[in-house]
């Protein structure tokens, strides 16, 4: 056990952790102001920003002996007996100091800046800077340059951290920033003719601490002062990353990565990043809608439960009543596909439901999307080929409920041979012709003839359809049930890791659109309004497989494999 | 038969004119007390002579008869209607007994046709009030004025509205506590006058020359405080205050019904005003004007309308000044100046006019007009010392503040 | 919150004279002051009769315009920094990339509520570039809600119609560095354009 003495208080860390000034000063609660170093990145030790008095406490007489200098806190390891100093007038002294340099060459166009209200060096100047400029240079804006597709430089506007540069060399392995020139003239760019693009540039927007570096997707379209964050976690693939939905006024802005040690770290890539357009687009399905004698009706909501339980049970029932629970006299076979794109807590709802009428129904796990290989990076970041966030999740759940997993494939095979009476078919796919960020079609053959055909062994039963975009499916459909999209839900996700996460709506659904939860809840005749927490209680005390799910689920998620016999 | 007709058309009109333009007055000076410049568009209708706003009043008599006359769904609507009904009719009803005016010479009759010759045989001077030598006519007055409580509390509970409520409710509990000292102070001045016809009264101020507020002045201040209390003017406003209640009891009243209100509550303050002009002001009195009705001349009896009605307008102002100049008692306080302070009062008063008359009737043939002299000092002297003492005893000032040591109950933090 | 609870203050009410509680003093005071005001000069202004002088437009807040740059072009660079400050929530801004060389960012479309504003002047107070300003227009009227609801071309106008009465207050403005030299600001026009813009 390790004693480290900050500003006077004794802080007590492991003897494996290796930390260095500014993590053993976050511990104490102060915070020690820092340009360039990063906890995911190497230690360059050059913004200087860190400087702190630094010395050592003899362990048998107790003295402590302080080094003249100041030194960068951030390569300063921080071992027992370490004395850190961080609120005397000499590190006052540097940080201001470093300020005035790093604003003699600044911009201070701060109003048009998209970085500002963010921004470390408007933050740490209010904070350690001088109070009046001493130089007297007049703002100016800054000159500006792509960088590629997805990021433009403000070249004025950099300190030079060179975060982005050990960013690109580090993690996303590519090297393509690199900084030009010397001393004063030092400059961030790209090679002529190898522009800034590999899966993961948008980190390097979020990596700089002022706004040098700003994303194009993102550029001019928010305050970020106007902005609430909401906690949540990425659809795009099944490495499920922990992001931050920032929205105004339930439209999304800009998605960013958050940091989770056991799944993403800091990252997350551009297919996610920028994935999230679907969830305004206008040719979403907003309306429930059922099929009367070959034309489309509109479907009230408050209607729902007696229109579905009559395409279930077969039988009619009038909707002032509420539809009686578990009747279903004609023994009729029924299905359900429980889509990847679901929350565990709305999988779990959903088998209920259609358990309650026919306690032998199929469930099926639904079509998994398909895109290329994994794709891993230097550090360990992985973009999985399995573009949904909770195949696992709807696999495990499965595997409780019925032994086994039926996949999408089977299922089609088993309804070619036998017909189902009625089948419930989730979806939540984003639509087919969606792209990646760098503009490729993603689309695989299957997901197109889906849009276009419909699968034979469905033709005959009853169709209930939930998804967001129109399909062959949805348009075959007896009843049409929008659905709503990642962020306008709240549920858990399980990643391709076991690791489940739980997150909370960021968006409210379009009007019109009844989220799934709320649906199912309804459907399931609790009171209120869905309680994601409450189902998930259920689900961890009903099935062993989610055991570790009891309780409040952490920020970083929980591994559902702890404590479990694999 | 003729005679009283006319007589009820002219104050009938002469009260609604009235009313209407002391409305306008009251906006008038409450402008002016503001700095503003108050009502001073509305002339002549479609065009552009303004006449400083005169035509006013018009223009606000014809919007309240042209707006719709809304009957709430939840009141009870025949207490609903009757309530300004008995209001106005009780307000109206006050002023048979009050003179507008001392006499006119008997040769008025000659403008009817009748011969003046018969008329100075047979015809004395007219006076001026409508049912002449009504010997209880101060007790109608009271009577009628205490009827006018019952437009307030029925309009209130017949608006089935909490606020209107409350201002009925506030408005019964003060007219009841008031009317004991105003009834008070009354009572001296019908001792000192040895009458209840108001015409009477004037006579015995005129005849003496001194009046009633020179002899009685606590009991004057007396009345006028309990006279504010009764027409419900601020400081006492109470039972409409706008700012708590909006408007008390006639909050659910629209059009035609409020205006019934409103104009009852301004011949209620005409009706004070007349009062304590008759009452302690010495009436259509001015020195110069008095001598028996039946040598009055038309100089003289025009005179003494103007004199009047001059005391009365001064009154009427001096109770619209008042309105902007103190702020609305709290309704305890209210309760603690009638019962604590106006009673004691009323009653010292009472006791020592009695004491002084007694004594000068007794003393008369001894000290002949030095009785005057001592009976005028020792009520100013007495009214300094009721005064002193109420200053000294503090009654009205209570500490009500949440006590520390009793109260331990919580108080939700956000009130 | 208990009545024992610290954070009350207890306060004594001051004690009263013999004086005051003769009463008589204080009802003479009252009634002083209010005769004073009953007969002093009065503050009205008869509009539309009279028009109501402005002292000093530099300082009145009446109805907004958007200044232009010394090439006409709106002045204004986007920064939301006013309807961030706007206690009314009625500036509403579509900031995009600028179509010119030396600006980076500009307002594409920029509408301010005036129903709803209330003509407290924080915006002009936000503004990091003077572009936004409330001119000594007081007569601000309108058939309709819309008409109401000025966007950047209206404001512009506003700027247009009353630039030569009122220059840009930042022009008018003693430089801040030299105080010495500095002119103190002349009010020059008080008489607003007729209709307002
Ligand atoms: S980076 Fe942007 S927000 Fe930060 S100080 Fe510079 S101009 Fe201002
Ligand atoms: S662009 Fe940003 S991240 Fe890169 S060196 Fe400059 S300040 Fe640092
Ligand atoms: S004057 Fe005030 S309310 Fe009006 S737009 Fe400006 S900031 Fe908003
Ligand atoms: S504060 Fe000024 S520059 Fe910024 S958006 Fe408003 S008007 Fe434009
Ligand atoms: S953070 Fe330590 S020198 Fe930059």
């Amino acid at each position: 056990m390790a004693i480290v003495l900050i500003d006077g208080q004794e802080i007590e860390i492991g003897d494996d952790e290796r930390l260095n000034g500014i993590q053993v000063a976050a511990r104490a609660g102060v915070e020690v102001p820092h340009y360039c170093w990063h906890p995911g990145l190497s230690v360059v030790a050059s913004c200087r920003m860190c400087l702190v008095e630094t010395g050592k406490r003899d362990a048998d007489s107790g003295e402590i002996s302080m080094l003249p200098k100041l030194v960068p806190g951030c390569q300063t390891p921080a071992r027992d007996g370490t004395v850190f100093v961080t609120d005397s007038e000499k590190v006052r002294q540097a940080r201001a100091m470093v300020e005035e340099d790093l604003l003699i060459r600044h911009p201070v166009d701060c109003p048009i800046c998209d970085k500002a209200g963010e921004c470390h060096l408007q933050d740490y100047h209010f904070e350690h800077g001088r109070p009046e400029r001493r130089a007297d240079i007049k703002p100016f804006h800054s000159r500006r340059r792509e960088l590629g597709e997805t990021v433009t430089l403000f070249v004025d506007r950099c300190v030079m951290c060179t975060r982005c540069v050990r960013f690109t060399r580090e993690v996303s392995g590519d090297a393509e920033l690199m900084v030009v020139h010397r001393g004063a003239h030092e400059e961030i760019d790209v090679f002529p003719g190898f522009p800034l693009e590999n899966k993961l540039s948008g980190n390097v927007v979020d990596l700089c601490p002022v706004g040098a570096l700003g994303d194009l997707d993102f550029l001019y379209s928010q305050r970020v002062w106007f902005m609430k964050q909401h906690a949540s976690v990425c659809a795009g693939c099944s490495t499920g990353c922990s992001i931050q939905v920032e929205e105004n006024q339930d439209r999304i802005h800009r998605l960013k990565p958050r940091e989770n040690p056991h799944v993403n770290q800091w990252w997350m890539c551009d297919e996610g990043r920028y994935g999230w357009k679907y969830v305004h687009d206008n040719a979403r399905c907003l309306a429930p809608q059922q099929k009367t004698e070959g034309a489309w009706q509109p479907l009230d909501w408050s209607d729902a439960p007696a229109v579905l339980h009559a395409a279930l049970s077969g039988e009619n029932c009038s909707p002032e009543n509420s539809p009686p629970k578990n009747s279903n006299p004609k023994k009729r076979r029924l299905a359900a596909v429980l889509s990847p794109f679901l929350t565990v807590e709305e999988a779990y709802l959903l088998a209920t439901y259609i358990r309650q009428y026919d306690e032998n129904a199929v469930l099926a796990l639904g079509r998994i999307p398909q895109a290329g290989a994994d794709e891993s990076f230097p550090n360990g970041f992985t973009i999985r080929a399995e573009k949904c966030p909770n195949r696992r999740g709807v696999e495990m759940l499965l595997s409780a409920l019925t032994g086994d997993v039926l996949s999408w494939e089977s299922f089609l095979e088993q309804a070619a041979e036998t017909p189902f009476d009625a089948v419930w078919i989730t979806g939540g796919y984003p639509p087919v012709n969606g792209n990646d960020g760098a503009g490729e079609d993603v689309a695989s053959e299957e997901e197109k003839s889906l849009a276009t055909e419909l699968p034979a062994g469905l033709a005959s039963s009853t169709l209930i359809v939930q998804d967001l975009f129109d399909s062959a499916l949805w348009r075959q459909a007896d009843i049409q049930l929008p659905s709503a999209a990642f962020v306008e839900r709240s549920g858990s996700f399980v990643n391709a890791g076991n690791r489940l996460q739980s997150f909370e709506w960021a968006i409210r659904p379009p009007a019109g659109v009844m989220t799934e939860g709320q649906l199912y809840w309804r459907l399931l005749d609790r009171d209120g309004l869905y309680n994601a927490r409450r189902v998930l209680e259920d689900v961890a005390r009903e099935h062993i497989a989610f055991a570790a799910a009891s309780g409040e689920i952490p920020a970083t998620g929980r591994d559902l494999l702890l404590n479990q016999l694999v | 038969m003729l005679e009283p007709l006319i007589k009820i058309a002219v104050l009938l009109g002469g009260l609604m004119t009235a009313a209407a333009y002391f409305v306008l007055l009251e906006r008038w000076i409450a402008a002016w007390v503001q700095d503003r410049l108050g009502p001073n568009r509305v002339g002549v209708p479609l065009t552009r002579i303004r006449l400083f706003g005169l035509g006013q009043p018009m223009a606000d008599g014809g919007k309240f008869i042209l707006k719709e006359e809304f009957m709430p769904a939840h009141v009870d609507k025949r207490l609903f209607l009757l309530a300004p009904i008995s209001i106005l009719a009780a307000a109206l009803a006050v002023f048979a007994v009050i003179p507008f005016g001392s006499v006119l010479p008997a040769s008025v009759y000659t403008l009817f046709g009748q011969d003046a010759a018969t008329v100075a045989s047979t015809e004395g001077p007219v006076p001026l009030v409508v049912a002449p030598g009504v010997d209880v006519g101060l007790l109608y007055v009271f009577a009628l004025s205490s009827i006018a409580v019952y437009g307030v509390i029925v309009g209130g509970w017949a608006s089935n509205n909490k606020y209107s409520f409350l201002g009925g409710l506030r408005s019964s509990a003060q007219l009841i506590s008031y009317e004991l000292p105003l009834g008070l102070a009354i009572l001296s001045v019908v001792l000192a006058s040895g009458s209840m016809n108001l015409d009477e009264i004037v006579h015995r101020q005129a005849d003496s020359g001194v009046w009633f507020i020179f002899t009685q002045p606590l009991g004057f201040v007396v009345f006028v405080i309990a006279a504010f209390a009764e027409a419900a003017r601020l400081p006492f406003d109470l039972p409409e205050c706008e700012q708590e209640l909006i408007g008390g009891y006639h909050t659910e009243y629209t059009g035609m019904k409020l205006l019934l209100f409103l104009v009852a509550e301004f011949l209620h303050m005409i009706t004070a005003a007349f009062l304590i002009v008759l009452l302690f002001l010495g009436g259509w009195h001015i020195w110069g004007l008095a001598g028996p009705d039946e040598q009055v001349t038309w100089v003289g009896a025009v005179g003494r309308l103007i004199v009047l009605h001059l005391k009365v307008t001064g009154v009427i102002v001096f109770f619209m000044v008042v309105r902007w100049s103190w702020p609305r008692f709290r309704f305890d306080q209210l309760m603690a100046l009638a019962w604590k302070v106006m009673l004691p009062l009323g009653m010292i008063n009472l006791v020592a006019v009695a004491i002084f008359e007694e004594l000068s009737l007794a003393l008369q043939s001894q000290l002949g007009g030095w009785t005057l002299a001592i009976s005028l000092l020792g009520s100013w002297l007495v009214c300094l010392g009721a005064w002193f003492g109420v200053a000294y005893a503090t009654p009205m000032i209570g500490d009500n503040r949440v006590r520390k040591d009793i109260h331990t109950y919580e108080v939700d933090p956000q009130i | 919150m208990q009545a024992t609870d610290p954070d009350i203050q207890w306060v004594e009410p001051p004690k009263l004279g013999l004086g005051e509680r003769m009463y008589l003093p204080l009802f003479l005071q009252g009634l002083t002051t209010t005769t004073k005001h009953l007969v002093s000069a009065k503050v009205t202004v008869s509009y539309p009769d009279q028009e109501p002088e402005i002292d000093n437009p530099l300082i009145y807040r009446g109805v907004h315009r958007l200044n232009r740059d010394e090439q006409g072009r709106v002045k204004c660079v986007a920064c939301f920094l006013c309807a961030t400050a706007c206690p009314a929530h009625c500036i509403d801004i579509l900031g995009v990339e600028s179509p010119w060389e030396d600006r980076e960012k500009y307002p594409e479309s920029f509408t301010i509520d005036e129903l709803r504003c209330i003509f407290c002047g924080m915006c002009e107070q936000a503004c990091p570039v003077d572009a936004i300003e409330l001119t000594s227009l007081y007569n601000l009227t309108g058939r309709s809600r819309e008409e109401m609801i000025f966007d950047k071309e209206k404001l512009l106008s506003v700027y247009d119609a009353t630039k030569d009465k009122e220059p840009m207050k930042s022009a008018q403005l003693p430089p801040v560095t030299t105080p010495s030299t500095a002119t103190p600001s002349t009010a020059t026009s008080t008489s607003p354009t007729e209709g307002g813009a």
